[in-house]
């Protein structure tokens, strides 16, 4: 327990790095909000190539479906920001490198559905690896790094390929930039709450 | 290479402590301090007052879901007492300078 204990120098030092490295250590994501994201979009992504191999219809744009999701986000939130006792510098970037990607992929939506450009889907993957593969960096988690790298290279191979082949890239990238790295993190967080 | 005289108000393990954390993160609460340092809450508080009289801390008291919270966020003055303590610290651990 500590007291009011005058220090040797030594000790300063290594309290303060001991101190450091607690506080930097106390950030963790659970990986809730990466497996929501990662499903939503395999699912939207799978339906869409679904409905073109085999010519049906469900009369609405299933990617609609990413604003419904914003429902179980936000609560996720909430609950997350009720338990947490501190706020972290990178937790606060990152918070705004996310939101700054969903308000691109917002305007990319509303801009697709007014212009109605041909290969989009390609701009999509580009911009999908650009949060995840800064969120691995940030906090070295390799799977997220890889993730961030699948999107680009799903990216290069989009353009040469067709519509339908691309939501199955689409798929491929959900599952590698979110779904794998969030339950990889889920897992992680279960192991260490059983610690 | 002159020593330099450590802060007064640094060089004490608890207060040390909670500069050294707050110095990693935006803002804590008061449970968050007594967690990482294992310290009763009477004394952490004392001890906070004091950074606080320095002009180290900054401490916003409020209430969340109708539980008191007790938040607190390093000061500009505050970080600078850290650099200077940790540049004190280094004439100690490395007289020569190299």
């Amino acid at each position: 327990m500590m007291s009011e204990v005058k220090l040797t120098e030594n000790e300063s030092l290594k309290l303060i790095t001991e101190m450091i490295g607690k506080a930097k250590g106390s950030y963790h994501s659970n990986g809730t909000s990466a497996i929501l994201w990662g499903l939503v979009i395999f699912f939207c992504s799978i339906f869409e190539f679904f409905e073109m191999q085999f010519n049906f219809d469900i009369g609405f744009n299933i990617w609609w479906l990413m604003f419904v999701a914003l429902v179980p986000q936000f609560y996720l939130m909430l609950k997350s920001s009720s338990k947490k006792n501190f706020e972290s510098y990178e937790e606060k970037t990152m918070n705004f490198v996310w939101w700054a990607f969903a308000a691109s992929v917002v305007m990319m939506m509303f801009f697709n559905s007014y212009y109605r450009p041909s290969h989009s889907e390609s701009l999509f993957l580009m911009l999908f690896g650009m949060p995840t593969f800064i969120t691995g960096g940030m906090f070295r988690f390799k799977p997220m790094i890889i993730g961030g790298i699948t999107c680009w290279i799903l990216f290069v191979v989009s353009i040469y390929t067709s519509l339908k082949i691309n939501l199955l890239l689409m798929a491929l990238a959900a599952l590698s930039a979110w779904l794998v790295p969030g339950i990889i993190l889920r897992k992680k967080c279960i192991r260490e709450a059983q610690q | 290479m002159e020593f330099q005289e450590l802060d007064p108000i640094l060089h004490s393990q608890l207060r040390l402590a909670v500069v050294s954390l707050l110095i990693s993160v935006r803002e804590a609460e008061f449970t968050f301090l007594k967690e990482k340092t294992n310290a009763t809450a009477g004394n952490l508080s004392v001890q906070i007052n004091k950074l606080k009289d320095a002009g180290y801390l900054d401490v916003t008291k409020q209430f969340n879901n109708n539980y008191p919270q007790t938040i607190c966020k390093i000061t500009k003055k505050g970080i600078e007492a850290f650099e200077d303590y940790v540049k004190a610290l280094q004439t100690y651990m490395n007289p020569n300078g190299q």
